[in-house]
């Protein structure tokens, strides 16, 4: 991988110039804290707690390692995220045992489903005490086995600095994924030499990160597949962010005139705006998309694992095509749909290789065929009109896209507000989506966002959150307070669990059992945290606030009064083909 | 498109009936860590995967140890399945042996009532059994060989009275120069 091999050689570098140092004998946790300065971390979320303590001591002596405190370890797990998906570097976040430890669990299994690379490290009780029920005592590493790419329980401390080192390899490497390290408070507090050489990466490593080129076979036969298909369509996955293989995409779809369609994860992996891209596909991607998808004769998936959300029922998605399957984890191919050409590999060599191996062509009548489509039901769209004067997703959207020249990163939280920015926004910077996708985990954005900001610190970072998920996290807005992170805030305030209330409405006789929802007066909390709060009730005074937010210094919160039965659209219902969609047509709520 | 193979219409999700499964031999090499072994353990209940044995024991590397799990396919592709164990990190090695280019072989330890010990050490010579417990009320019999062996014999000394059955689950090796 890119990522890592870029880094294989920062941390090189960092080798060299520390090597005159003696070898030195130090307390356990000062080993932590110099492999993960060694390792170029530079910000670590976390709380302490009794089992941690020893790490915390020593932390106050290596001033590079900035550690944000933050309300709830959940949220430290989150901005690690965020910080790892916004910058592809790393995450770290910290937590005590016991309680400390599970809170981070929603976190890693959040990181573990979209393939985030996160180094989390937890204090454990005493060597002696484990497995006696001590306070505070949790079997983390039975716990967070299935949500992590692998964890550690440190025994002794001479074994730290390389399983530090070996865990950040692991998390950045092939399909990135969270890794934990449980370290007893004992062995935190004895001391051990420390051998700084611990820093080089062994040859089997970095052969490791180069990423082979997929075989000439494999090549020449996706290759004749995708010359012969009349109606083919790329499909891209978050694979493409985190192997930033942006430009091979590009080229690789304009050399062959391949529309390109993009996965939740996927957006911002190429331009909204290019001439090929034509959407988002599955549960609630536009119409044309899934039909599109549905006429294809030729699927080329890259870096994407055909989550159910994508292919609704599995014998009738994309039924009369081919697929070729680009992905670096060969657990991914044939999982879900059989690939006529599986390509275990990173997606920018592959792409790489593939353009160079496909003769360039023109399928421009299968995209204006999607075209026609796309504009028939554009104009039914038109037709139906929204009479409220309330604020609206579309507006609120298009405003901060507006006021932020396209360049903001767009962080959302999971639900109905989800969906419309991942359909309404128009995404042109690069990797400026950042959304739970695979676990849909309420209450991401806003941590997620305080890590995305401080990993990119010129950018203008919003959250788009709904009233229910933005509650889940509430507390960090103290975090942003303490760090001074200046994060925009949009909160689209249904006064719903507005998904669930979607769901009932079509799928449960609307029923709507526990989904109204009521919350504070956010202009007041923010007050309360000392930050900036506006409350929006009409849809002519959106663009204004989204302005002023932008102009204001420190986190500003909007929380726009939207409608409160607003429905998504349009929806598949789940279990079903994806070319059998549920459209508006403007009477739903009559 | 002539050499283009087309693959086995067949993905990861598996749903046939338990009846027309078929069974499958994985045989792993372990690096012998903490919590090495659970994690292999688990990643079957979480893909789904039916275990008939499971058989841990060290291997001929030092710190290694050698899996042997039974599987059936009537919940999971096997070949995903061998996939997903190839990516836990204390997997050094995991294939999938087919029956007939691999010898598998189970123990059993079989004690039975003493009714007539000399019928039943003549029986067990019979499927090269050996005593290797007998007192005034009981016989114990080890006998080695396929599951159906141990099965039929099991089945010849039911009259007897069965007290207690011991086995081992499978093992298997690659015939040949094959690996692991």
């Amino acid at each position: 991988m890119t990522i890592a091999a870029k880094f294989i050689q920062q941390s090189g570098t960092t080798y060299q110039a520390k090597q005159t140092e003696e070898i030195r004998e130090l307390a356990g946790s000062h080993i932590l804290c110099e492999a993960l300065v060694r390792e170029g971390v530079e910000l670590l979320y976390g709380y302490p707690g009794g089992a941690i303590m020893p790490f915390y001591d020593a932390l106050t002596s290596y001033p590079s390692l900035h550690h944000v405190l933050v309300r709830h370890e959940q949220a430290a797990a989150h901005a690690a995220d965020g910080y790892a998906r916004a910058t592809g570097k790393v995450g770290v976040c910290v937590a005590t045992s016991g309680p400390g430890a599970t809170n981070l669990v929603t976190g890693l299994a959040t990181a573990f489903m979209d393939s985030t690379p996160l180094v989390a490290i937890t204090g454990q009780v005493a060597w002696s005490l484990i497995g006696r029920d001590g306070f505070q005592e949790t079997d983390v590493i039975g716990v967070t086995q299935p949500i992590t790419k692998h964890n550690f329980l440190v025994r002794s401390t001479s074994e730290i600095a390389d399983i530090v080192h070996e865990a950040f390899r692991i998390a950045r490497s092939g399909r990135p994924g969270p890794v934990l390290i449980d370290v007893p408070k004992d062995v935190q507090q004895k001391k051990a030499k420390y051998y700084p050489s611990a820093a080089i990466p062994s040859e089997a490593q970095v052969k490791a990160a180069a990423s082979p080129v997929p075989s000439a076979y494999l090549l020449k036969q996706a290759a004749q597949l995708i010359a012969q298909a009349q109606r083919p369509l790329i499909m891209a996955g978050h694979g493409i962010i985190l192997s930033n293989a942006y430009a091979e995409l590009q080229a690789f779809a304009e050399k062959t005139t391949v529309p390109v369609i993009t996965t939740l994860l996927g957006l911002s992996a190429f331009p909204d705006t290019h001439p090929l891209h034509i959407g988002m596909p599955g549960m609630h991607g536009p119409a044309h998309t899934n039909r599109a998808i549905g006429a294809s004769d030729l699927i080329i998936g890259v870096g994407l694992r055909f989550d159910d959300r994508v292919t609704g029922k599995v014998s009738e998605f994309a039924p009369n095509a081919r697929f070729i399957h680009i992905d670096i984890d060969p657990s991914e191919m044939h999982k879900v749909k059989v690939a006529t050409v599986p390509m275990v590999a990173d997606a920018r060599t592959a792409l790489a290789a593939l353009t160079e191996t496909v003769a360039a062509d023109d399928k421009s009548a299968w995209l204006s065929e999607i075209r026609s489509w796309q504009a028939a039901d554009e104009e039914k769209q038109q037709k139906i009109q929204h009479q409220d004067e309330l604020p609206d997703p579309i507006t609120i959207l298009s405003a901060i896209r507006a006021a932020t020249d396209g360049e903001a990163i767009v962080v959302s939280d999971v639900g109905q507000h989800q969906m419309w920015t991942a359909r309404h926004y128009t995404w042109t910077r690069l990797n400026s989506h950042i959304t739970s996708g695979g676990l849909g985990t309420m209450g991401f954005a806003l941590p997620a966002a305080m890590g995305v900001k401080m990993g990119m610190p010129d950018a203008p970072v919003w959250v788009v959150a709904g009233d229910g998920g933005f509650q889940m996290n509430i507390q960090e807005l103290a975090t942003l307070q303490q760090e001074g992170v200046p994060l925009k805030i949009a909160i689209m305030n249904n006064g719903y669990l507005g998904m669930v209330r979607q769901w009932q409405q079509f799928f449960h006789s609307r029923n709507y059992s526990e989904t109204p929802i009521s919350g504070p007066d956010y202009v007041k909390l923010a007050a309360a945290y000392g930050l900036t709060g506006m409350r929006i009730t009409k849809r002519e005074e959106v663009e204004g606030a989204i302005k002023q937010a932008m102009e204001t210094e420190g986190t500003v919160i909007i929380d726009f009064v939207i409608e409160a039965t607003s429905n998504v659209y349009p929806m598949v219902a789940p279990g079903s083909a994806i070319t059998n969609m549920i459209e508006e047509t403007g009477e739903e709520n009559a | 498109m002539t050499n283009i193979t087309a693959p086995t219409n067949r993905s990861g999700q598996s749903e046939i009936p338990q009846t027309s499964a078929s069974s499958h031999t994985l045989v792993m090499l372990v690096e012998d860590r903490p919590a090495a072994v659970d994690r292999v353990f688990g990643l079957f209940r979480r893909r789904r995967a039916n275990m008939q044995t499971f058989t841990l024991a060290p291997s001929g590397i030092a710190d290694v140890v050698r899996i042997t799990v039974v599987v059936d396919d009537s919940q999971v592709a096997v070949d995903q399945l061998v996939e997903q164990i190839r990516k836990v990190v204390d997997v050094r090695e995991v294939v999938n042996l087919q029956s007939q280019q691999a010898v598998t072989h189970e123990l059993a330890l079989i004690k039975v009532n003493a009714t007539n010990t000399h019928e039943i050490i003549e029986l067990g010579q019979l499927f090269g059994a050996y005593a290797v417990d007998i007192t005034s009320e009981t016989v114990t019999l080890e006998v080695t060989g396929s599951e159906e062996k141990i099965a039929t014999f099991v089945g010849r000394l039911q009259p007897y009275g069965i007290r207690e059955v011991a086995r081992s689950g499978r093992v298997a090796m690659a015939r040949g120069a094959g690996e692991p």
